[in-house]
Order: structure tokens, then C-alpha cells, then sequence
């Protein structure tokens, strides 16, 4: 009995220094087959008693729930890539308007030249600040400048890289946002300038315009100015192809490590829904028609190894009761409703 | 039995010599350091040169070289992936940066691999790791910003990366001719003579 415990001993221990040694040679240009994603959960308290700010994800109130498992397989040999990435659970169902769906990312893509690359498939979107995976996002509720614009783009698209500072995107896109197919046709154009003007800043000029999904016109930069602090903004304008409104509004993300585990952030959104004309079928997630809401949220990320607690306080602010949906513990109309969550993010 | 016991204790030396960070030094910058000198008669300052320069555009062609007006040296920067989980699927936490010298007198050469300088990556929103901008560790920070369990595997990459960047240079300095080394290079059987 021992010999055989000490023989599989031997052979565990054979096969476990096999691997590392393959591992150990192994500094090829190729990356491996890389695994990575995330799992989150959060508990979420409106003050009012139900759930009020209307912007993605995190939607339970005074209930222990769940977010998504997330989960992407990536490999890149030579000049071809391919990424899938697959979500399960109520933030995946939120994120795709196809029922019964679960792919947040599956392209493929080819480096033609050492400066121009070619992507096709269904991507996250080249627009905006905040993500769908909770490990991409710094404040866990998400703001209404993402809520209303696309989430993912399916399409072909040409990224050249003039330098190391100023970069080139264009493709065209499905007719439709969020969509695997289209409705009728491939026509919306999509454009991005990533510009780098000094180390550690990088802004994004984005453009998406079609027939169909009508037009959007974004910047999105981030500066780490110091190892400590970093400063996010986001702008955006979009109009729908007929009948008015559509949305304008610009956000600021501050964010300071305070320690080695512990960051603070702020995010300070304005957020103005446009008019719309008689007809018009156009809905968005904030006041209604000719309103604003100003959106303030305290955030802080705990680390702890792969593991993010984030604390958040929010408090949404409408300009005017007639503009706002918002409603207080009687579900008397108000113009302010505020919110606590606290979410954990694992990410690997 | 007790030669099983003795080959499994054999067995678990050698695994524990393949995690080989002590490999690394401290140098008098109090920065980490792979150092080797390594003595080869017969060849000139020009032939080390030629086989230095002929080594890294073969083996690691993503490497910056130096313009360097000195000819007993090439220096110049590269990285290297810092990988963690299973063989089969892999994680990217980051890469590494560092410089690289290479320099030789008549008889002999030296090399080494120092700044070494992490840089953490995140997923992008396409499933892509990027590198986290501003954020640089160099290892000798390690201990305060990185976790225990992380820093020891990183060394322990960084060596053994080091350790076979210097073998593949003594592979190249000694070879006479210019073709490449190949060290899977297939024997061809022929069964027409016998």
C-alpha cells in the first residue's frame, strides 16, 4: 500500500515538474490560451424604499443578488487572435436584448501589417467610459451616459496606428446596437481617434452613425497624473435618426489611492434628455423629455488579491418634479432619490 | 522502497531547483540582477559582437537594441509576459521591463538583465490585457506593493527567463556558422541504404 502511495507520489510529482519545465522554456512571442473574467454580487439599499435611479445592472433593492459570472478564452498565434467571452446571470441579461443570449465578445482578429489590423465579429462597444463587466468599472452602479448609449457593436472594422501616440478606427457596424443580426442591413459607421498626447493620457474621439441607430458623438480620456491619482471624463451627444430626442451629458471620475488595498472615487454626472417630437417612440433611462438629472456617486474600492469590495453611495438630483420619475417612500413624486450598495467583484 | 523514497526526494530537489529566483542578485544600485561572466577563448571583440547582435534579432526580435558608438557592447530593453494559473489556460497579470547588456573583451564576455520594472495589466472592454498606464513597480519595490505570493512568482519567472536568455547566448556565441540554432531539428531516416 505505501509503495503504491509513494509511487503515485512519484508519478504526481513527475508529471507536475513535466509541466513546469514546459512552462519555465516556454517565451515565445505567443501568449498561451489566456482564461480570464469575473463573478459579482451586491446588496443594494434605495432610502425610499424600491428601486428609483434607473441606469444598468444592480437593479434588486434590499435584496442579496447577483450580477454575472463572466468568462472569456483569448489566443493569439503569430498575426490572428480570437476572443470569447460568455455571461451568465441577471447583469448578462441586462446587458443583451436577445433573450436566452450569453456572448459579450466573440471576434476574430488579424494584424495585415505590423501598424494596421482587421477585426470582425461582436465586440464590446468602441463608445463610452463604463463597461458591462464589473471588473472594467471603478463606481459598481453605472452612469446614464452608458445606460442610454450601445453596449455592444457587431461589425468589421480597420485599426491603424500612425505612431506609438495616434491611432485610427473605422468599421461598419451592424444597423442595430446590442444585436448579434441586423435588422436589415450593415450600416452603421463607426469611427475612433485614440490620441496620446503625453504619457499615462489617452483620449478617445468616438463617432457611430447609421440610419437606424442614429448618431452618437463621444470623447472618452483618461489621465493617471500621478501613481495616485487619476482623472476620467466622459462626454457624449446622441440624436435618433427621426422624430427628436436622444440624450447629451458629460461625466467626471476623480479617483485617488488613498493606500496600497484602498481607492476613492467620484463620479459627478450631468445628464440632459432631449425633446422629442409628436410621434416619436424614442425612450431613455433618466428624466423625461426636456429634464436633466445631476448623478453624484461616492465610491471606494477595497482590494483584497483578486478580490474588490466596493462600497458606493449615490444621490440623483432631476431639475424639475415634472421631469422626474422618481418617487419616495409614500411613491409620493420627488425630484431626488439616493441609494447605497455594496458589491464584490472577484476578477481573474 | 527505500530506493523509491530516495528517487522521490531526488525528484523533489531538482523540482525545487527549477524555481530558481535566488538566481537574481542585488547589484550596487541596489537593483535586482542577473550577472553571469562567462570565459571563452578564442574569439575577438568583432566576433562576439557579430554573434551577440546575430542572437537577439534571432531570439528576441521585439527587443529595442542601443545604438551604442562602443563596439565591445550591445545594450537594450525588452519584456516579458508575467503569467499565473494552470499550464493549460493561462492568466496574464502583466509584464515585466528590463535592459540588457552585453559586453566582451578578448577571451571573454559578461551579460546581464536588471530594471527590472512591473507594470500591471487589466482587461480592456474587447477582452484584451493591457498594460494599467502610471502604474510601474520595479522589483525592488515589490515587497511594499505587490503581494508576497505574486512577487515570489515573479521572480521566479524573471530568473528562469534570465537564466535561459544567457543560455541561448552561450549557444550562439559559440556557434561557428551564421544559420540559427535549431534545437528540435528532426533526423531524417533513410531506409534506401543499410
Amino acid at each position: 500500500m505505501k509503495k503504491k502511495l509513494l509511487l503515485l507520489l512519484l508519478a504526481a510529482s513527475a508529471f507536475s515538474y513535466a509541466s513546469k519545465a514546459q512552462d519555465t522554456v516556454k517565451t515565445t512571442a505567443d501568449a498561451p490560451l489566456v482564461l480570464y473574467g469575473s463573478v459579482d454580487t451586491y446588496y443594494k439599499d434605495d432610502l425610499s424604499g424600491h428601486a428609483n435611479i434607473p441606469t444598468s445592472f444592480a437593479s434588486d433593492n434590499n435584496s442579496v443578488s447577483i450580477g454575472m459570472i463572466d468568462l472569456g478564452l483569448k489566443k493569439t498565434v503569430g498575426n490572428a487572435s480570437f476572443v470569447g467571452e460568455l455571461s451568465f446571470g441577471p447583469r448578462n441579461d441586462q446587458s443583451i436584448p436577445t433573450s436566452g443570449y450569453h456572448i459579450q465578445n466573440l471576434y476574430v482578429s488579424y494584424n495585415l501589417t505590423s501598424k494596421l489590423n482587421a477585426t470582425a465579429g461582436y465586440m464590446s462597444t468602441f463608445i463610452g467610459y463604463e463597461v458591462i463587466s464589473p471588473a472594467g468599472n471603478f463606481n459598481y452602479s453605472t452612469s446614464y451616459l452608458f445606460t442610454n448609449g450601445p453596449f455592444q457593436n457587431a461589425g468589421f472594422k480597420l485599426t491603424y496606428a500612425f505612431s506609438d501616440k495616434v491611432s485610427l478606427m473605422a468599421g461598419i457596424f451592424n444597423d442595430e446596437w446590442n444585436a448579434y443580426t441586423s435588422e436589415h442591413d450593415v450600416s452603421t459607421f463607426g469611427a475612433q481617434l485614440t490620441i496620446t498626447p503625453v504619457k499615462n493620457w489617452t483620449a478617445y474621439l468616438n463617432v457611430a452613425t447609421g440610419p437606424t441607430s442614429g448618431t452618437e458623438f463621444d470623447l472618452t480620456t483618461a489621465y493617471q497624473i500621478t501613481t495616485a491619482f487619476k482623472l476620467g471624463l466622459n462626454a457624449a451627444t446622441f440624436s435618433p435618426s427621426h422624430y427628436g430626442g436622444g440624450f447629451s451629458g458629460v461625466a467626471l471620475y476623480p479617483q485617488l489611492a488613498v493606500s496600497k488595498a484602498v481607492t476613492l472615487g467620484l463620479r459627478e454626472e450631468y445628464f440632459k434628455a432631449k425633446t422629442v417630437d409628436a410621434g416619436s417612440t424614442y425612450v431613455l433611462a433618466g428624466p423625461l423629455p426636456g429634464g436633466s438629472v445631476l448623478g453624484s456617486t461616492l465610491t471606494a474600492n477595497i482590494k483584497a488579491g483578486p478580490l474588490t469590495f466596493i462600497p458606493e453611495v449615490r444621490l440623483d438630483n432631476v431639475n424639475k418634479k415634472q421631469y422626474s420619475e422618481f418617487t419616495d417612500s409614500n411613491l409620493a413624486p420627488t425630484t431626488s432619490a439616493s441609494q447605497f450598495v455594496l458589491a464584490a467583484v472577484y476578477a481573474f | 522502497m527505500k530506493k523509491l523514497f530516495i528517487a522521490l526526494v531526488c525528484l523533489l530537489a531538482v523540482k525545487s531547483a527549477v524555481a530558481q529566483k535566488d538566481l537574481l542578485s542585488i547589484d550596487e544600485h541596489n537593483k535586482y540582477i542577473y550577472y553571469q561572466v562567462v570565459p571563452q577563448s578564442g574569439l575577438t571583440v568583432d566576433t562576439f559582437q557579430n554573434r551577440a547582435a546575430y542572437f537577439l534579432k534571432i531570439n528576441y526580435p521585439k527587443n529595442k537594441v542601443n545604438k551604442s558608438e562602443l563596439p565591445e557592447s550591445i545594450t537594450g530593453t525588452g519584456k516579458l509576459l508575467m503569467l499565473t494559473g494552470i499550464s493549460a489556460a493561462k492568466h496574464i497579470d502583466g509584464e515585466v521591463n528590463y535592459t540588457f547588456n552585453i559586453e566582451y573583451k578578448d577571451q571573454k564576455y559578461r551579460y546581464w538583465l536588471t530594471d527590472f520594472v512591473f507594470t500591471p495589466y487589466y482587461v480592456d472592454r474587447y477582452g484584451n490585457s493591457v498594460p494599467q498606464p502610471g502604474i510601474d513597480i520595479p522589483l525592488e519595490n515589490g515587497a511594499a506593493k505587490l503581494e508576497k505570493g505574486q512577487l515570489n512568482n515573479y521572480s521566479i519567472q524573471i530568473s528562469n527567463y534570465s537564466k535561459q536568455f544567457g543560455d541561448r547566448l552561450k549557444q550562439y556565441m559559440l556557434m561557428v556558422s551564421a544559420a540559427p540554432i535549431k534545437s528540435d531539428k528532426k533526423k531524417v531516416i533513410t531506409t534506401k541504404d543499410w
